[in-house]
């Protein structure tokens, strides 16, 4: 059997955005591998096409040239619901700003995936039960987002990312809202989850973000400008 | 997940609470006026249907054409007819004919009641419309001369259980008649009496020739029960060679130049029947069924466009919602399912309260419709049926554009927190509110020009005066006591608080009947049908009608009685007569020459244009006794003639109305209906207004920033709340433009349908206008003071 060791091939990948008068490209021809187990970090300055790329490779958006293989399967013109499908079964999602549902408790953020997965209800609950554990948020089960501290806010969100074993994560500045107590805190987390084995894509400003990835992706204008490998962490990987 | 829905839609309800109460409430009364006016409708549409046999029974209609004339409809037909269809088409199930008699005292050991809706019927007539018998055989009861069956009703007024009235005699004043059955009323029916009595008794008092073959004496209703509803054109159809093998040789034989033919009503278009009239009960307007009706739908529709409104304005708090439902995996179908799912979901919050809503206003709705609505309707399965058709239309139509709209919202772009969406297309919640206001004002211009017209109605010049006329209705059928008038005329002439005494037959509001007559046109004689009144010396005095030539009955002319006639004007204008003064009018083989015209005076509602009349001099009419009052202590003359009637007439009750109040009686029903619509109008308005608080709470919040910043670039609050105010105004000004026209053609139709009207008016229109104006520029204003007196600071930070 042909394992495949990358989960995301990317190639010549293009985003354009037109509007009335003005056609912006965010992404002009970017290749780009991420491998099974890796932690990629992508950075550059505001508006280089860093959250566009994320997007695409989180199948949240389409791109408009280049091809985009996912589990090798070419993705690239997947209708909606066949992304949605991929994205239930092996995508999550943490963001910059949580998005958290205002209107459902830590309990049931983190259990919206399941809903949508149709996990029986007791395996459901198990599995939030853990999630919320690990994330130590288990006393905050029935609280509403607006209740709880920004770092409280972003482990549920963690949490509700990770609930379904996701092979892929993605998250866009996660600690953008934060500050650097709970900044780091977060990253600790998406650092364990990637040592367990879960794939991480997080598009950062940070630098010492970066420092928890393998793998570092500056992107300019749209185009991936330099690519290097974050020596430190493969070192501290290897004692 | 549906849980998960459930608790989504509960917390945003209760979260947003305002919004959730407009919503709530707007559909909530939507739904309950549809359901009283579903309630209506269905009682209006229930005539007959309880008769087993509705679908195969007609009435045959009668029209009789004279020569130059329109033709004349009567829903009644000549005693002829019955026989003549017995013989000439053996495979109809049964004919079966009805005569209405006059109001009667009735009298049993000591009680005695007057007694009106008798009706003589045969046995047959039961086989044909099945009266549900308490006691009594339905198939008997009528064979035998000087039998009644009463309704429950009138047997109750005599007897305490219907089985004691089997068998006992009432006595009328020219017969005794034995009980023979007690009915129960059937329910809705044209046909309504409170007893029949065996017509073999009155046909007992008609000669043969009046029988079988007097083809224009329309006196009674014909029914015909076919073997299927198939049946009815065919025999439609049958109809015209039988009025050819029978009246016309009759007609000939008369040298008359008439025609005649007949026409079937199917048993259910009675009710709404409006062509052939005088049926024993007031006939419904099928028009009121469909304005009712559009009203349903259209305080619906503004319902739902509130909710479609104000859920799309909100959907911008939404959007997250949906981004990340999708970011996790949902499916579009899976959103649009959870949004429907809440508009259904507040659809039955709104039908909930709506039916609690519904049960406490069923006694003012009876009153106000007189209708008698039970409020265990809601029991009832058809009933349930609605409710249920009522939540899945309101819960889709108006859920499913908030559904698709938010379930469009594309995860990448809403979940960036800096970039909310605009929350829906704009100009699409302008075009609805422009529909909103539009249909309101039609409703409100509508309901002007309806109390305008009823205004005009009540108020016009009728052309006798109906103000202190009391009616004593005069028991049928006792000509002792016709011979007694003139005495009690003189014992009420002695009260110096009555001004005049006469009797009648035929009085204003009454159903008149029309007479064929020979009337000199161009020197010959031709034959005519008039209305006719019989009337003695002092009516015109009495009813103040004005005299527009020639001179009034004179007690001293002896030749008046078999010789004087007095015609209105509408008469001797059809005639074209310039000179109607000795005219010639032959009727009943008496050769009459007219003495007098009388201005044009109405006899029946404005509804109807005056027609040709003939006021015949009859001393001894006996119908009513009206009694012109002076306006000082009417109470107390009214009791002084109830004290001379009382000596003058022990044995029979006295009933007694006034003039005005009985010819206002045409209009009740109508006005009812009216009144009815104007709260409806007003409770579209008021669930339009709930939409637009709603909307303009949504732009000031939306325009928070801006009214921020223009704060603290100099404006004042009263230039922001022009600012918020004008936008909603302008579209109040379209509706306005449009409903117009609407609403003129609308009501020029439906005053088409009074021969007597009023103008429509520009002013009508620019009120209604500003009203509505004015109603949404305090709705809009209310939230635009509010947001234009926030700190400006506060303002821009909320951003």
């Amino acid at each position: 059997m042909n394992k495949v060791a990358n989960i995301i091939e990317a190639k010549q990948l293009e985003k354009k955005y037109v509007t009335d008068t003005v056609e912006t490209t965010a992404l002009a021809g970017v290749d780009l591998r991420i491998a099974k187990g890796e932690f990629v970090a992508v950075m550059g300055p505001s508006g280089c096409g860093k959250s566009t790329l994320l997007n695409i490779l989180g199948l949240l958006d389409s791109p408009s040239g280049g091809t985009l293989t996912f589990l090798g399967q070419d993705i690239s013109r997947a209708s909606e619901r066949q992304r949605a499908k991929l994205r239930k079964q092996n995508l999550g999602f943490v963001f910059q700003s949580f998005n958290l549902i205002d209107e459902l408790t830590v309990e049931e953020n983190i259990g919206l995936p399941l809903a949508y997965l149709g996990v029986p209800r007791a395996e459901a609950q198990r599995r939030v039960e853990e999630a919320m554990e690990r994330m130590g948020i288990a006393h905050r089960r029935s609280h509403f987002p607006q209740q709880l501290s920004g770092g409280q806010q972003q482990r549920v969100a963690i949490a509700r990312a990770t609930v379904s074993n996701p092979s892929l994560i993605l998250a866009d500045e996660p600690t953008g809202n934060l500050d650097s107590v709970h900044g780091r805190e977060v990253m600790a987390l998406l650092s364990e989850l990637n040592e367990q084995g879960t794939t991480v894509v997080m598009v950062t400003h940070s630098p010492s973000d970066a420092e928890y990835a393998h793998r570092i992706v500056n992107l300019f204008d749209g185009q991936i400008v330099t690519e290097s490998i974050n020596a430190r962490k493969h070192a501290a990987e290897l004692l | 997940m549906l849980q998960n829905y459930f608790k989504i839609a509960l917390r945003n309800l209760v979260r947003n609470r305002v919004y959730s109460a407009i919503n709530i409430a707007g559909l909530a009364i939507g739904v309950a006026s549809c359901i009283l006016i579903f309630l209506y409708v269905k009682d209006e549409l229930s005539y007959e249907s309880h008769f087993t046999n509705a679908d195969r029974i007609v009435r045959v209609a009668g029209e009789i054409k004279l020569a130059s004339q329109e033709a004349n409809k009567f829903s009644l037909s000549p005693a002829a007819l019955e026989p003549a269809l017995r013989r000439d088409f053996p495979d109809i199930e049964h004919v079966t004919q009805l005569v209405q008699e006059r109001k009667q005292t009735v009298w049993y050991k000591d009680k005695s009641f007057n007694e009106d809706q008798l009706v003589f019927a045969d046995s047959s007539f039961f086989h044909v419309f099945d009266y549900p018998f308490v006691v009594g055989d339905p198939n008997t009861a009528l064979d035998e001369p000087q039998t009644i069956v009463l309704s429950e009703e009138m047997a109750a007024r005599y007897f305490d259980d219907p089985a004691q009235a089997i068998g006992e005699v009432l006595k009328f004043s020219r017969h005794s008649y034995k009980v023979t059955g007690v009915y129960r009323d059937p329910g809705h029916s044209h046909i309504r009496a409170r007893a029949f009595l065996s017509r073999s008794t009155h046909d007992a008092t008609l000669d043969e020739e009046e029988r079988t073959n007097q083809w224009f004496a329309m006196g009674r209703y014909t029914y015909v029960l076919l073997q299927s509803p198939e049946q009815i054109p065919v025999f439609q159809e049958k109809m015209d060679a039988f009025a050819q093998r029978h009246v016309i040789p009759w007609i000939k034989e008369h040298e008359s130049d008439a025609s005649m033919r007949f026409v079937l009503q199917p048993l259910r278009s009675i009710h709404f029947d409006t062509v052939y009239g005088a049926d024993m009960t007031a006939p419904g307007n099928i028009s009121y069924v469909y304005i009712f009706g559009a009203v349903a739908v259209f305080l619906l529709l503004i319902a739902c466009i509130n909710y479609m409104n104000l859920a799309t304005a909100r959907s911008a708090k939404r959007a997250k919602e949906v981004g990340l439902r999708k970011v996790v995996g949902a499916f579009r179908s899976q959103i649009i399912g959870q949004f429907i799912g809440e508009s259904l979901l507040i659809t039955l919050i709104a039908v909930v309260l709506a039916l609690a809503l519904v049960q406490t206003l069923i006694p003012a709705f009876n009153s106000l419709t007189g209708k008698n609505f039970d409020s265990n309707f809601v029991l009832q399965p058809e009933f349930l049926l609605i409710v249920l058709a009522i939540v899945v239309f309101v819960g889709v139509v108006a859920g499913s554009y908030p559904a698709f709209f938010l379930s469009n919202f594309k995860p990448a772009d809403v979940l960036k927190s800096d970039q909310a969406p605009k929350g829906g297309s704009a100009s699409l919640r302008r075009v609805l509110v422009v529909v909103q206001f539009t249909i309101s004002l039609i409703m409100i211009i509508s309901t002007i020009v309806v109390f305008t017209q009823m205004h005009f109605l009540r108020n016009r010049n009728l052309g006798f005066n109906k103000e202190q006329i009391m009616v004593i209705d005069v028991p049928g059928g006792d000509s002792t006591l016709v011979k007694q008038l003139p005495s009690l005329r003189q014992q009420l002439l002695s009260n110096p608080l009555i001004e005049k005494v006469s009797n009648a037959n035929d009085i204003p509001a009454e159903e008149l009947s029309k007479h064929m007559m020979l009337a000199e046109l161009d020197g010959k004689m031709a034959e005519r049908t008039f209305q006719i009144m019989s009337v003695d010396y002092d009516f015109l005095d009495v009813m103040g009608i004005e005299l527009k030539e020639g001179r009034n009955y004179d007690r001293r002319m002896k030749t008046d009685e078999t010789e004087g006639v007095i015609v209105n004007e509408a008469a001797a204008r059809w005639m074209g007569w310039d000179n109607p003064i000795g005219k010639r009018i032959e009727y009943n083989d008496r050769d009459l020459q007219v003495i007098g015209v009388v201005k044009d005076f109405h006899v029946q509602s404005l509804h109807t244009k005056v027609e040709p009349l003939v006021l015949k001099l009859r001393p001894q009419s006996a119908g009513y006794v009206l009694v012109r009052l002076k306006p000082e202590n009417m109470a107390s003359t009214v009791r002084f003639v109830e004290n001379q009637w009382q000596a003058f007439d022990p044995k029979h009750p006295m009933e007694y109305f006034f003039m005005d109040e009985h010819f206002d009686k045409q209009y009740r029903a109508e006005a009812k209906m009216l009144t009815v619509f104007g709260y409806f109008a007003g409770l579209t308005i008021l669930i339009a207004c709930l939409g637009l608080f709603g909307l303009a709470s949504f732009t000031a919040e939306q325009r928070t920033k801006e009214i921020g910043i223009r704060k603290v670039l100099g404006s004042s609050t009263s230039d922001i709340v022009v600012l918020l105010s004008k936008d909603f105004a302008v579209l109040v000004l379209i509706a306005i433009v449009l409903a117009s026209p609407i609403a003129w053609y609308g009501m020029d139709k439906w005053l088409q349908d009074f021969a007597y009207r009023t103008e429509l008016n520009w002013w009508t229109f620019a009120l209604a206008g500003f009203a509505a104006l004015l109603i949404a520029l305090v709705t809009v204003s209310f939230q635009a003071v509010k947001a234009a007196s926030l700190d400006p600071v506060k303002a821009i930070r909320t951003q």
